[in-house]
């Protein structure tokens, strides 16, 4: 102990002995062994986010400098190599404040930049009220490479299981309350004292839940009817009108489809389009329209593929998976790869759970209670999932309206393999006939059997070592291959290239067959789906493998696949078989460099297209070229019909997952199962065992089947809350993809779970939801402020008022049309173009490229059937906060921005619609202008005009036609460009 | 000035995230000092864009970003590599990733360019560049840099966001969000493409990402109307206009009377007060009448060949004057040839590229100079990467794509002039001495505006976001005076 001293470090000696000093003296123990709550509350949200922030870096997990940590009570507590850093209570003695408060030139903490005022203050106060933190956290060992979960972690509120409260027995003075929302939110009013607003007016309700439940505005009519309707039922039965109607899935499909990063393209250099991604977005508006049960909504876009017997959207919900930006041309593919999973982990652990497990990818969580095996775990999940390749057979599939479509479809595409088949004997017969006389009439080197049909390849260049998975690759040229053979000529350099050919291998007879494979590098043959021959590695040729498998009678799919790293090169392949001896497949010898073009003599159908006619005769040929001309036609992928862009897996057996260190695939580690997030404290999951034909592992529906079980602790909370924002403006949970620890706290934590209980209870029903929020009295406050409430709660935590909010992007746009009654209500479909200034296509590398013009009634569709285009978006939408689409979106921007107004008053958009608004007015309020400009406010504000209103817009167009020399147009034409900038418009009471 | 609390999130950004009522803050740097505002406003409104203190004294107080889309070659401008001319023609093993994937050996291609010292550092320069050879003592050069990918779409992202993942806030965005802008009546982030056409990936290289748009790049041009939509409609003259205005003023403020506690609205009455200005200030700032005869030459806009990107510097010097925080502007555009992505005939595309920009730059360094604006200008110079010192195909002198190594300076800004910072291998593929990632780059720059890169964050996604990823990044101090 009295080293420290002897060692001459004045500072830390000095430091030291105070911490010592006091512990010794006092002979207390230095830690109050049972900390208030309103202690512990302190540390947790206070001290450890400070510590975690401003020193974890050196004095945590991965460093530990002067011996010291501060990632935990326990080593806290302990101290460094310095000795203790706290004297409870006494903020002078500790070391840590001392630190902290640069007050010795030696011992400055943090070194490089000192905390703020109200940081020092904090942890000042801490000490002073005894250093309170949780009893029992040891110090950690160093690296944390065992995770340990603590009782505190389980015990974080949203963990728990969801409680039904009990609905506290409110009374408004006059009768007890009828709706559990308004006792709940009445509860902490009246606690704190605070008196709610009055309800609002009726004009204000009835803007307020058509704006909330469809988007778009009332018309005058829809005002008039509601404010007549002198039923008590009045409220509820437009609520449902609206809840019933086709809009109401337009409005809230859309909060979705932020959620999920729904876009129709991959982002990117390219930023090419994703194939049939508007059937996802028509999935969604069918599901809020059919109030489709979020449980089973969810399954869907994670499972639906696995339903049995389940329905077309079921499949299409899928897409799901293939929303996500994807770079066709990745720097690093297995890294491209996890990326992709990640964006998967993501989007569901933050959309479904409100967890960013996604966080945990190369590292423990920093501050939630989740390890990086759970990030695996999860990751295990989806593993087996193919990687997206922009379409083809692993990323769409053909939609049947049913099993019986379906069978017949498969029922015809068995009949049209048979037919080639069976055309196949008969120009096999043909062609032998040709073989033989052409040997006996001309010399014996004839050319070449004709054992490969429809060969196509796909050319590569990169390095590989092994055999890559081709799928994960761009291709760099693909096409016939013009010699109908397993020919590597087509390559453009003689280093680092891959090929994969594909094709039919015509099987004149069933029997056993004996393949010869011999490559510089590695090759893999495969033949009717299975492996035949593997050569993989790099290797020199001369060395030939060969392999005997049955093969039945017809055209099979025979695949080859090839890379060649550096130095020589080359590709052998011949087969044998029932009554011919050893025919190449390939090419004879060293190939020729570098070139394209094949001679004419090797190619067989070339040759028999010559000869046939003089060897065949013209009868016999005539019926060979249209045995051909019927086989070409009969191609199965000719036989297409709708499709979507969906999910799909690489069999039923996954490979292992792995554990990778810092989320590098190079550094893969211990091999992970499926598992649940481990702070939940669910039962281990049951994983199936699926038939070794099955399509997929089940591992989705395990994990669906998780999150929506009633028992999950987040699922439900997290879904009525986002219902609760999208009314209210805000969750009552903040953040609301995020419960977890560093996450908002909810306003309302017995509400949200009275609310989370009932959701489930009414069958997980989003209408219910709507329903019962806007029948509270909480729904329909007025929004007004006043001195009193604003000075106790000024951002409105207990709800005393309701929140006005500004119209989003696409509410905006859709509102200007239905006023101006352009608006074209034609649902779903493929997605539309709106015309883009040509400024803003300019900045495209290929201005215009991937954006297309629709018909102007197309373009007065409502804004959510727009083309979602990643790298360019229509400017009204983009400047008014539309949803960022590369990731997640839970929350909207409401930015206000001086180029806002800008496109409001200048842009060409708002001026076309001024001018069909104009349009509208002359037509419906005839020639007087005073009639003109009232409609013209009425469809605006949907409230009738004052007379001072109607005063000032008729001086706006008297002086524009008197001192500007406007005409009676265009001044009309102005006056309702005004309108349609007005802030009542854009802004809900 | 916010107080930053855990995980820097300052109220605002909270609320932000958290779809809060308060919503309407994000004005883009031009509400503060307007007095119409500050009259009309019954609530106070606090400006997010505007000034903000810096984590400590800069140096800087803009940037100016002359990106060369499509990747110069470094061996044939900065990076003398002497060996290098005598292995013309020939093949060697050579690591090298581009374009045609991952290659153990290739023909070399000499360098097309001789070139000699220059100023008293005695910088190499290539003759590409006899102008700006003239500057070399106010330049630093950085010979060992390195990004992640050798593709243009995600190289291009990591330049201008960090991250090869699209989705990022650019550095533009990060700047403004960290420091605010000073100018009222411009943008805070302005890009100026080049005439052939946008880059790649096109709006995701000047975009906010996760950030509110109040932080992405306003887009203005050189000729015609600057800004989109600032360009009153043919039939609204300026008097229209106000009259339109006051009308629409009267019926907001009526509005706003009962609600007077909610500053959005206040805020939208000011932004058209401010869009009705910008309509004049930004022409002004475009206009170059009043620039001499004298400067305009020196930017080279009396020749052809150089007057686009000269007129383009001369902005962007005219941008810094008028207080605007970052301005990017590209050298090339589209596709192919149009920018420095020289695949086919080396000589001829960077001849072009290298001649149409030279006295523009020159003239940028020198204009500032003699204004006594270079020491709080940081100016930036080279592409998405570098090209190999291999051929790519059989014949001809294209280059493929390389990120192992290349060149970029900076200068101005509190960069140490006539300096020369790491090293690539004798042939000018991979750096070797002192690497630099493009993280280190963009903490230089942040460095140099005085934002530490590992304190300016940005909370999304439950994670602190930063310019320079999780990890964090090492400012290039060897460069910093």
């Amino acid at each position: 102990m009295a080293l420290p001293f002897l060692g001459g470090n004045a500072p830390r000696s000095i430091a030291l002995a105070l911490g010592l000093a006091v512990g010794l003296v006092t002979g207390q123990p230095l830690f109050a062994a049972e900390p208030s709550p309103v202690g512990l509350d302190f540390f947790e949200r206070k001290v450890r986010p400070l510590l975690a922030e401003q020193c974890y870096s050196c004095h945590g997990p991965d460093k530990q400098k002067g011996d010291l940590r501060l990632d935990s009570p326990g080593a806290i507590r302990a101290g460094g190599e310095g000795g203790v850093v706290l004297v409870p209570g006494d903020p002078v003695k500790s070391r840590l404040v001392l630190a902290v408060s640069y007050q010795n030139p030696d011992l400055k903490m943090p070194p490089k930049q000192r905390l703020n005022a109200r940081q020092v203050a904090d942890l000042t106060e801490w000490v002073k009220l005894g250093a309170p933190m949780p009893a029992g956290e040891a110090p950690v060992a160093a690296g944390r490479k065992e995770f340990q979960i603590t009782a505190k972690d389980r015990a974080h509120w949203a963990f728990q299981p969801v409680k039904r409260p009990v609905v506290p027995q409110m009374n408004d003075g006059i009768s007890p309350i009828a709706n559990p929302i308004d006792a709940f939110v009445l509860a902490e009013l009246t606690a704190k004292n605070l008196a709610p607003n009055l309800t609002a007016t009726p004009r204000e309700l009835v803007r307020r839940a058509y704006y909330d439940l469809t988007g778009l505005p009332p018309t005058p009519a829809d005002v008039e009817t509601f404010l007549a309707d002198t039923s008590p039922l009045a409220w509820e039965q437009m609520i449902d009108r609206l809840l019933d109607s086709p809009r109401y899935g337009e409005k809230w499909g859309r909060h979705w489809l932020d959620l999920v990063r729904f876009a129709e393209s991959n982002s990117y250099e390219r930023d090419g389009d994703k194939p049939h991604a508007w059937r996802f977005r028509d999935y969604v508006i069918r599901a809020f329209n059919s109030d489709k049960p979020y449980d089973r909504f969810l399954r869907e876009q994670l499972a639906g593929d696995e339903i049995p017997n389940a329905d077309l959207d079921a499949i299409i919900a899928t897409g799901f998976y293939r929303l996500g930006i994807w770079d066709d041309e990745p720097a690093d593919r297995e890294l491209a790869r996890f990326d992709s999973l990640d964006d998967i982990v993501a989007t569901t652990s933050q959309v479904f759970l409100g967890l960013t497990v996604d966080c945990a990818r190369c590292h423990h969580h920093k501050i939630d209670p989740i390890p990086q095996q759970d990030y695996y775990r999860m990751l295990s999940f989806f593993q087996n999932v193919n990687h997206y390749r922009n379409g083809g057979p692993t990323d769409e599939v053909r939609l049947f309206a049913n099993s019986a479509e379906e069978a017949e479809h498969a029922t015809h595409l068995r009949e049209v393999e048979r037919r080639r088949d069976e055309l196949q004997g008969k120009l096999t017969e043909v062609e032998k006939l040709f073989r033989t006389r052409l040997a006996q009439g001309e010399k014996a080197d004839t050319p070449l059997n004709r054992d490969l049909d429809e060969l196509q390849f796909r050319y590569y260049r990169d390095t590989w070592e092994r055999l890559p998975d081709f799928t994960l690759v761009k291709a760099e040229e693909s096409g016939k291959v013009p010699s109908g053979l397993f020919d590597i000529s087509l390559r453009t350099r003689d280093t680092a290239f891959g090929f994969v050919f594909e094709g039919s291998l015509i099987v004149p007879i069933e029997g056993d067959y004996t393949f010869h494979l011999d490559s510089d590098d590695g090759s893999r043959l495969s033949v009717d789906g299975r492996q035949v021959i593997l050569y993989d590695g790099i290797h020199a040729g001369g060395e030939e493998k060969a392999a005997t498998v049955r093969l039945r009678a017809g055209r099979l799919p025979i695949k080859l696949e090839y890379f060649q790293c550096q130095n020589g090169l080359g590709l052998k392949v011949g087969w044998s078989g029932p009554g011919f001896v050893r025919r190449a497949l390939s090419p004879d010898g060293e190939p020729v460099r570098v070139t394209k073009v094949k001679t004419s003599a090797r190619d067989f159908s070339q040759l028999i297209k010559s000869d046939g006619p003089r060897v065949l005769g013209a009868e016999q040929f005539a019926n060979y070229q249209a045995l051909k001309k019927e086989l070409e036609q009969l191609k199965p992928e000719r036989e297409s019909g709708e499709k979507a862009l969906v999910v799909s897996e690489r069999g039923s057996t996954p490979l292992p997952t792995h554990l990778l260190g810092r989320g590098n695939p190079n550094l893969a580690g211990d091999v992970v199962e499926p598992g649940f997030i481990e702070v939940l404290n669910s039962p281990a999951p049951i994983l199936p065992k699926p038939a070794a034909d099955a399509r997929t592992s089940g591992r989705r529906t395990v994990l669906a089947n998780w999150i929506v079980s009633p028992g999950n602790q987040l699922t439900a909370r997290v879904m009525v809350n986002r219902i609760w924002q999208h009314h209210f403006g805000r969750g009552l949970v903040r953040s609301a993809s995020n419960f977890g620890t560093q996450g908002d706290r909810p306003t309302h934590p017995e509400l949200l779970d009275w609310l989370a209980s009932e959701f489930v209870a009414r069958g997980w029903s989003m209408k219910a939801m709507h329903r019962l929020i806007m029948t509270s009295q909480t729904y329909r406050r007025a929004s007004q402020g006043n001195a009193a409430a604003l000075q106790a709660d000024p951002t409105n935590d207990l709800f005393w008022r309701f929140d006005s909010r500004r119209l989003t992007a696409e509410e905006i746009r859709d509102s200007i049309l239905a006023i101006n009654g352009t608006l074209n209500l034609k649902m779903s479909g493929p997605s539309i173009f709106v015309d883009i200034p040509r400024e803003v296509l300019a900045g495209q590398s290929v201005p215009g490229k991937g954006w297309g013009k629709s018909p102007p009634e197309e373009q007065a569709r409502r804004s959510i059937y727009i083309k979602v285009k990643r790298s360019l978006r229509p400017p009204i939408l983009e400047s008014f906060d539309v949803a960022e689409t590369d990731r997640s979106a839970p929350v909207r921007f409401a930015t206000v921005q001086p180029t806002q107004a800008l496109g409001m008053i200048n842009g060409s958009f708002l001026n076309e619609q001024a001018d069909l608004f104009a349009a509208r007015l002359r037509r419906e309020a005839r020639d007087d202008v005073a009639n003109q400009v009232r409609l013209g406010l009425q469809l605006v504000t949907a409230r009738p005009p004052t007379d001072a209103e109607v005063q000032r817009s008729l001086a706006l167009i008297a002086a524009l036609r008197a001192k500007d020399n406007a005409s009676v147009e265009v001044a009309l034409k102005y006056f309702c460009l005004m309108a349609l900038n007005l802030n009542e418009l854009v802004y809900v009471d | 000035m916010n107080t930053p609390n855990f995980c820097h999130r300052t109220r605002r950004e909270f609320l932000w995230e958290a779809g809060a009522g308060f919503t309407g803050l994000a004005m883009a740097g031009l509400l503060t000092a307007d007095k119409f505002f500050s009259a009309s406003a019954a609530t106070p409104f606090v400006n997010p864009l505007a000034p903000r203190q810096p984590h400590f004294t800069g140096n800087a107080k803009s940037v100016i970003f002359l990106f060369m889309y499509g990747g110069p070659s470094q061996v044939d401008t900065f990076d003398y590599k002497p060996e290098l001319y005598k292995l013309d023609g020939k093949t060697i093993p050579v690591k090298t990733f581009g374009r045609g994937g991952k290659k153990n050996e290739g023909r070399v291609v000499g360098p097309k360019w001789t070139g000699k010292s220059y100023g008293q550092c005695g910088k190499w320069v290539s003759d590409l560049f006899p102008n700006l050879a003239g500057c070399v003592d106010d330049i630093s050069f950085i010979h060992s840099m390195m990004a992640d990918s050798p593709i243009h779409g995600s190289a291009m992202l990591q330049m201008n966001t960090g991250k090869v993942l699209s989705g990022s806030p650019c550095l533009g965005s990060w700047v403004n969000y960290g420091l605010g802008s000073v100018n009222e009546n411009l943008p805070g982030f302005v890009v100026m493409l080049d005439p052939t056409g946008g880059p790649i990936s096109g709006a995701k290289n000047w975009s906010s990402g996760y950030m509110p748009s109040s932080y992405q790049a306003t887009i203005m041009r050189s000729a015609g109307d600057p800004i989109l939509d600032l360009q009153r409609p043919e039939t609204m003259s300026e008097s229209s206009q106000r009259r339109f205005l006051d009308t629409l003023h009267e019926f907001n403020h009526e509005h706003q009377a009962p609600r007077a506690d909610n500053s959005n609205l206040a805020a939208r009455i000011a932004s058209y007060e401010m869009a009705f200005k910008m309509q004049s200030s930004a022409p002004d700032a475009v206009d170059l009448s009043k620039e001499t005869e004298a400067t305009k030459e020196l930017y080279g806009m009396n020749d052809k060949r150089t007057e686009d990107f000269g007129r383009r510097c001369l902005l962007a010097r005219r941008l810094v004057e008028s207080g605007v925080r970052f301005i990017q502007l590209y050298s090339g555009g589209a596709h192919n040839d149009d920018n420095w992505d020289a695949h086919g005939d080396l000589v001829k595309n960077h001849t072009h590229h290298a001649g149409r920009t030279d006295k523009p730059i020159a003239g940028l360094l020198k204009d500032l100079k003699q204004r006594g604006l270079l020491d709080s200008t940081l100016i930036i110079w080279g592409g998405e990467f570098g090209r190999q010192p291999t051929a790519e195909y059989a014949s001809g002198t294209g280059r493929d794509h390389n990120a192992y190594g290349f060149t970029m300076w900076m200068a101005g800004g509190g960069i140490k002039g006539g300096t020369t910072v790491g090293e690539t291998d004798e042939l000018g593929g991979s750096a070797v001495t002192d690497r630099f990632h493009v993280k280190n780059l963009h903490a230089t720059v942040l460095h140099q505006m005085g934002l530490d890169p590992d304190k300016l964050t940005y909370f999304y996604g439950g994670l602190d976001q930063k310019l320079v990823g999780v990890e964090g990044a090492e400012v290039m101090r060897k460069i910093v005076s």
